[in-house]
């Protein structure tokens, strides 16, 4: 279980020859919460402070302000114990190329604690679910964006972690990979597969329809609205889900409170 | 998942060693750059000797071959016969000698006698001998001094024989005479040819560790995988150490397989007198490699450091350049200035280095502070390197 608190970030860049300080608010104030066996949608335009939260959760970040705990355990206090309860698949899903799809996820593997025999096995595990054995045995120079983000995916899944930060995982995949990718993360939400804890960032409303319990829609920094899809459908009267998150992201409220200052 | 409950250090040591044997995979399947790099370490032993035994052995004959080039030969014959008696073989030089002394076809010095000489010897006034060289051709200059020394000898003779003619004693024209005395030792001699051998190791060295510290720092930013790496619950200075463990590993490695060339090199030289020279036994090899050990280390962590800032490898690899140039400038302090070794050398890196390796070749003795002050120095840059990497790694990976 996720839970996010009144999280802000500021970011400064510093004056350059001619060029005055630049301060962006990148995130106002985001609380969201994500439950076991629950997948979340964190969703937003672009620049809406999806990706700066996420990393705050992942401990990439420092907040300003603000508190992240993953399953009771304070990011900011005890790092080292939160990283190992989430596993991410960031924006970022670079592998090295020379070596095997194994290889990449074995050293997260290991990195997370696992001995090597338990990581080996957990790999075969992942394979068979994500639908990727006779990939692991490949070098990574030269996959397909559906196979980089399968070896991604299982690179995150390696420690079996409670909680799975995903954001924006659809860029760049088609139409079979996404279901896919669907598909592997009902399971894992699933008692069967788990009852993971899923946060999942997206701008792409679709997505968000057809995988999320419970959607939390973020604007200018701030989180603006929280609810089903239903509940989020009939709270703005609208019968289109798109519909429902144009009104909600960008009423005038929403866009008052905006992120630049 | 259960996990093991492990002090911190030795936890995140655990996480180092993972870190640096992925990182020797990785840089071992790059088996193309692996090889290049290899293969300069290796042959630079050799090459290096071998064109050193060349150098030695065009000088060691010129020396020997007892020749002389002179124009206007018939204006004297006298000098002609001076130079028949001391034993030399007399060339007409070319008429356009100078220009080919100019542009390099000529390589001997010329003794000009000029066209007024017979003139102004019969008015007894002292007529001018030449010896003609240009500076920018090397081998001109080997022989300078040896026929300035002739004629210096013919000119002696000619005067003693004047004055014995008016009844002065040889002495009086001569009250003393000049010999030179050479204190260096043989050893120490040769050291001014062989300067060059730390500095050429010293630069495999640097480049040896380029690109593993590359790979590891800005590769990963230009591969988005150093952000994922992060979300593992990794201490940034546990990785960091464990790739600096990689980047210095294959800079060692470098380091003592270019130390061993020497001595199958040595086997091929053909001079006698290079052989003599080049002192380079075990002791040695151990002492050039207690140098250049801790400097590979510092010069990795430097490596990472300014390759970390870097967003793509290239622009890395332009900073890096820069910070190679410091390292491969810095020692020709020692082998270009003749004023001496100053305190202040021994805490520059690089530097430091050459400048012990030199006092190894020569024979020089050693002090304790020649083995510890350059050391220090790079365990203390090595430190600092690493700690700012660490503290920077964070806010580097997302941007």
């Amino acid at each position: 279980m996720i839970v996010v608190e009144h999280l802000t970030k500021q970011f400064v860049q510093a004056a350059r020859f001619r060029v005055p300080a630049v301060t962006v608010q990148a995130v106002a104030d985001i609380s969201f919460s994500a439950e076991n066996g629950c997948i979340t949608g964190l969703l937003g335009a672009n620049g809406a402070g999806k990706t700066t939260s996420l990393r705050i959760v992942a401990g990439l970040l420092g907040a300003d302000s603000g508190r992240v705990t993953i399953d009771d355990i304070d990011v900011r206090e005890n790092p080292r114990a939160a990283l190992s309860r989430i596993g991410c698949l960031s924006d970022s899903r670079g592998l090295y190329p020379r070596l095997t799809a194994r290889e990449n996820v074995i050293y997260y593997g290991r990195l997370q604690g696992l001995g090597q025999a338990a990581a080996v096995k957990r790999t075969d595990e992942l394979g068979e679910l994500l639908d990727m054995t006779e990939l692991l045995d490949r070098r990574t120079d030269g996959f397909s964006q559906g196979e980089r983000m399968k070896t991604a995916l299982a690179r995150a899944l390696i420690h079996d972690p409670a909680n799975l930060l995903l954001d924006e995982p659809t860029n760049g995949l088609d139409v079979v990979a996404t279901r896919r990718l669907r598909e592997a993360l009902r399971y894992l939400a699933s008692p069967a597969g788990g009852s993971k804890c899923i946060v999942f960032s997206t701008h792409i409303m679709q997505e968000v329809e057809r995988l999320c319990a419970d959607v939390t829609i973020v604007a200018g920094g701030r989180d603006v609205a929280r609810g089903t899809v239903h509940a989020l459908c009939a709270q703005t009267g609208c019968n289109d889900f798109e519909d429902a998150f144009v009104a909600l992201a960008f009423s005038p409220t929403a866009v008052n409170s905006g992120a630049t200052t | 998942m259960s996990q093991n409950i492990h002090s911190p250090a030795s936890t995140s040591l655990r996480d180092s060693l993972i870190v640096f044997r992925k990182e020797m995979i990785d840089a071992f399947r790059d088996r193309k750059t692996l090889m290049m790099i290899l293969l300069t370490a290796v042959l630079i032993g050799p090459l290096m000797l071998i064109a050193l035994s060349v150098i030695i052995g065009q000088q060691e004959e010129k020396s020997e071959r007892r020749e002389v080039w002179v124009a206007g030969l018939e204006r004297s014959p006298e000098l002609h016969n001076y130079l028949l008696r001391q034993g030399m073989k007399v060339n007409q030089a070319p008429p356009d000698y100078e220009d080919q002394l100019r542009d390099f076809r000529l390589g001997e010095s010329v003794i000009l006698i000029p066209d007024d000489y017979r003139e102004r010897q019969s008015k007894g006034e002292s007529p001018e001998l030449r010896v003609v060289f240009d500076s920018a051709n090397r081998q001109s200059t080997v022989l300078v001094s040896r026929n300035v020394s002739l004629l210096s000898g013919y000119n002696r003779e000619q005067g003693a024989l004047e004055m014995s003619m008016r009844g002065v004693a040889p002495a009086v024209l001569e009250p003393f005479r000049i010999q030179e005395r050479n204190l260096a030792s043989a050893q120490s001699r040769s050291s001014q040819m062989t300067a060059m051998v730390p500095w050429m190791v010293m630069i495999a060295v640097l480049f040896g560790g380029l690109t593993v510290a590359l790979d590891t720092t800005a590769g990963e930013r230009e591969r988005a995988s150093l952000e994922p790496l992060l979300t593992n619950p990794i201490s940034p200075f546990s990785l960091v150490l464990g790739k600096w463990m990689a980047a210095s590993a294959v800079a060692m490695a470098i380091a003592a397989i270019s130390v061993s060339s020497f001595f199958p090199a040595k086997l091929l030289i053909q001079s006698e007198a290079l052989q003599a020279m080049f002192r380079f036994g075990p002791g040695e090899a151990v002492m050039f490699l207690l140098m250049l050990l801790p400097l590979a280390a510092a010069v990795s962590a430097v490596l990472m450091l300014a390759a970390i800032y870097g967003r793509t490898y290239k622009e890395a690899q332009s900073r890096c350049t820069v910070a190679l140039l410091g390292f491969q400038l810095a020692p020709m302090i020692a082998i270009m200035d003749f004023s001496g070794e100053k305190p202040w050398h021994l805490l520059v890196p690089s530097l430091a280095q050459q400048t012990v390796m030199l006092r190894v070749l020569r024979g020089d003795e050693l002090h304790l502070q020649h083995l510890l002050v350059p050391t220090a120095v790079s365990v203390v840059v090595t430190v600092v390197c690493l700690v700012v990497l660490a503290r920077r790694l964070k806010a580097l990976a997302i941007r």
